[in-house]
């Protein structure tokens, strides 16, 4: 399940599963592109329930990353714990969007 | 095939090449290793579980159902060996290698990953199966 918070060109993205990992990410991409294609420009990412994102996670907020520049808009991702922070760190995906 | 045997944990799998069938394995392997390492080090030997099967099942079998991985983790002593074989035609994992993805690749990373969470990777020369050595603090 995914929860999504919309408000104006702005939404928050809260996935409820446990990862964004490869068995999860046809759901979350689909669900980030009609986000995207229905006006939204600031995406957050809620990681509060997230307790592991592999290459394919990481893979996929890249495109979403990707998508959102092109229309002018914006990616964040927040409350990634401690050890997705330093993957995020380690893979350089702080250099793309704001992490915390 | 599902067998623990006396190491401090120890899991040997053969699965169909499907995501969901290593979806499971995953958390049967959270299960115990957050108990034997904690949560910090669960992470990363997850982690490198992940990237290893989900290559196998995504590149190795192209997720056909019909072929199988067979897993075989070891976790002793604060050291995990991880291997893992597939029935695909394997990659140049060579290329791949020493390929690092440009900032904004949405895939390719899986291998990085390999590299700089793993102490050691080891492909035999077709490229279907990888052991992976990663040792805790």
């Amino acid at each position: 399940m995914i929860e999504i918070t919309r408000e104006d060109n702005k939404a928050i993205l809260r996935p409820a599963g446990d990862g964004i990992v490869a068995a999860s990410i046809p759901e979350l991409r689909t669900r980030m592109r009609g986000i995207v294609e229905d006006g939204v420009r600031e995406l957050v990412v809620d990681l509060t329930d997230v307790q592991m994102v592999d290459s394919s996670g990481i893979g996929l907020l890249i495109s979403a990353y990707n998508s959102l520049r092109k229309v002018g808009g914006r990616l964040a991702v927040i409350h990634a714990s401690a050890e997705i922070l330093e993957l995020f760190q380690t893979m350089r995906m702080h250099q793309h969007f704001s992490v915390s | 095939m599902n067998q623990l045997a006396s190491a401090d944990c120890e899991m040997r799998r053969a699965l169909p090449a499907t995501l969901q069938a290593a979806e499971e394995f995953f958390m049967d392997f959270r299960r115990r290793s957050q108990v034997l390492l904690g949560c910090v080090n669960s992470f990363a030997a997850e982690l490198l579980v992940r990237e290893a099967l989900t290559n196998a099942v995504v590149h190795g079998c192209r997720a056909d159902p019909n072929k199988q991985i067979r897993c075989s983790l070891r976790l002793k002593r604060r050291r995990l060996l991880i291997a893992v074989e597939d029935d695909g035609d394997g990659f140049d994992w060579r290329a791949a290698w020493s390929h690092a993805a440009e900032l904004t690749d949405c895939s390719g990373r899986g291998i990085e990953i390999l590299r700089k969470y793993a102490n050691r990777v080891r492909y035999n020369g077709r490229g279907n199966a990888v052991a992976i050595v990663k040792r805790f603090s």
